[in-house]
């Protein structure tokens, strides 16, 4: 059962997606919690 | 065919790039961490960490340089499947968010995950825990420590035990300086280098070559990786699934985050992270299969990332991927450095040398557990042998066999001290024998299934009546309950 051009490029986009979204997610909630002095 | 020189960076710029980030990193350890002077700052980065850094340093701790240098490997030994099955390791840290939730409930006031198996099934079971647990967190310190010379070595031609030294006494000098809390910190920044870094290797595999090439060209030269149904790849994503859950519920690394993050940050962290950290493994390991397209010869398969990444982008590429390694070789060392230290401070100086110790003596002594392990580490690392490094496979059969004890010591009044102690050593013989009798892809299996029987039988048999009371520590005090 051999994966498709398709499949595979819905996989790494999908997955790439979260990537691209994870260091924008993380920084925001870095200023969130810094503006209400929660970081540590 | 064209052949990239196994080192694809030249020493000097390799030098270049570790002063850098080592002042980088010693400098944040030091500014984040000067403000640690009690033990609960020093040990558990002061027991109030927020959601953005409760999430990174999950992450950043999980995505060791395995993640970045072995994805790319797996993908082109095991294809589709080794890029999913090694992205199934967020399903420990997924797991763990209701545990540390039940965690931070249960023992407000704890330290560490043998404080937890001393307080619930006693002290007989909470040294087995102890052999396991220090045996892993060695196992890993030493891969990682080796693991960082050899990968230094084989980008930049730098000499083993000069890389190995120098990345060891970068994180032994900052965790030193601010134990948690410098961890913690420089995690944040090591994650989002390395997010950044993957994504733009990625992006450029895409760009530069195409899903379509990539693909025709891996089912013209290797299909067997685009096989959905390749046996031993599948035997490998359960496999993996279940030593990511063991070394995650066991180790002291989770645990010692679980009590220092804030009361309504632990569970959310660990999911997020979880589902942060999942994809990481397909992107960073679905450049390998770009190898045919770019007509690569790859004399070593652990140098797959590295050499797509300099044919794709040169020098800068090279660069890159270097400042990636040595991210996530930090990220984890640290981590693995102040975790293991807090074990051996708190259930071996005090547990069983100095039960009296008041917290400024350990906050002392914290320091100099740190420099010893550290030191062990580095003398253990030092000959580079292939047999310390590969130790850390073994492991699979003992943490394994902690899954249950721990899940059912959390969760089920009955669960008891025998069947503790019995499931763990009967789990971890039996995963070996599997080790040896059959492969590794067993070991971690066999251990979790004879453990889970032995942890519910003995339920059956002899159930317990436990008071969760028993394990909020300063309760016990405030009632007379000595430490050991």
């Amino acid at each position: 059962m051999m994966v498709s051009s398709e499949f595979l490029s819905v996989m790494v986009t999908i997955a790439l997606s979260i990537t691209i979204i994870a260091p924008i997610v993380l920084i925001i909630l870095w200023i969130k919690d810094w503006i209400k002095g929660q970081l540590w | 065919m064209n052949t990239v020189n196994s080192a694809v960076l030249d020493a000097n710029t390799g030098w270049l790039i570790l002063a850098i980030f080592s002042v980088l990193w010693i400098f944040l350890g030091w500014l984040w961490g000067r403000k640690a002077k009690q033990l609960d700052d020093f040990m558990l980065a002061g027991r109030n960490v927020g959601m953005a850094l409760g999430i990174a340093t999950a992450m950043a701790t999980w995505v060791t340089s395995n993640t970045t240098m072995a994805a790319p490997q797996l993908a082109l030994q095991l294809g589709i499947w080794g890029m999913l099955g090694y992205s199934l390791g967020s399903v420990g840290l997924m797991l763990f968010a209701p545990l540390a939730r039940r965690i931070q409930e249960l023992m407000p006031n704890g330290y560490t995950s043998g404080d937890f198996i001393r307080l619930r099934y006693g002290k007989t079971a909470w040294r087995v825990f102890l052999v396991i647990s220090l045996f892993y967190g060695l196992g890993w310190l030493i891969s990682l420590g080796m693991a960082g010379g050899v990968l230094i070595n084989a980008l930049t031609g730098i000499d083993y035990q000069l890389g190995m030294s120098v990345i060891l006494a970068i994180c032994v000098t900052y965790t030193m300086l601010g134990g948690l809390r410098a961890v913690i910190g420089t995690d944040f920044v090591q994650t989002i280098i390395i997010l950044v870094g993957i994504v733009l290797l990625a992006w450029l595999a895409i760009d530069r070559v195409g899903f379509e090439p990539m693909h025709l060209a891996v089912l013209e030269e290797r299909p067997e990786l685009l096989n959905l149904l390749m046996p031993a790849a599948i035997m490998f994503l359960f496999n993996n699934l279940l030593f990511g859950v063991g070394e995650i519920f066991h180790s002291n690394v989770w645990w010692s985050r679980a009590f220092a993050f804030r009361r309504d940050v632990g569970f959310k962290a660990y999911m997020i992270a979880g589902i942060f950290w999942m994809p990481i493994p397909i992107v960073a390991g679905f450049i390998a299969l770009a190898t045919p397209a770019l007509n690569l010869n790859i004399p070593a398969a652990d140098m797959v990332g590295p050499m797509v990444a300099a044919k794709l982008l040169g020098f800068g590429g090279a660069v890159l991927v270097f400042i990636i390694v040595f991210s996530a070789l930090a990220s984890s060392l640290d981590s693995l450095l102040a975790a293991t230290s807090d074990l051996v401070l708190q259930d071996i100086y005090r547990g069983h040398i100095r039960p009296d110790a008041n917290k400024e003596e350990l906050r002392k002594a914290a320091r100099w557990v740190v420099l010893l392990l550290g030191m062990i580490t580095w003398l253990l690392c030092l000959p580079r042998l292939t047999t310390l490094a590969s130790m850390l496979y073994f492991t699979g059969a003992f943490v394994a066999s902690t899954i249950w004890p721990i899940i059912a010591g959390l969760y089920l009044k009955k669960a008891s001290s025998s069947g503790a102690i019995i499931a763990m050593l009967s789990g971890t013989v039996l995963g070996l024998w599997a080790y040896f009798a059959i492969g590794f892809y067993v070991a971690a299996l066999v251990s979790a299934i004879i453990s889970m029987a032995v942890v519910f039988f003995s339920m059956w048999l002899k159930p317990e009546q436990f008071e969760w009371a028993r394990l909020n520590e300063i309760s016990n005090k405030q009632a007379g309950v000595k430490f050991s």
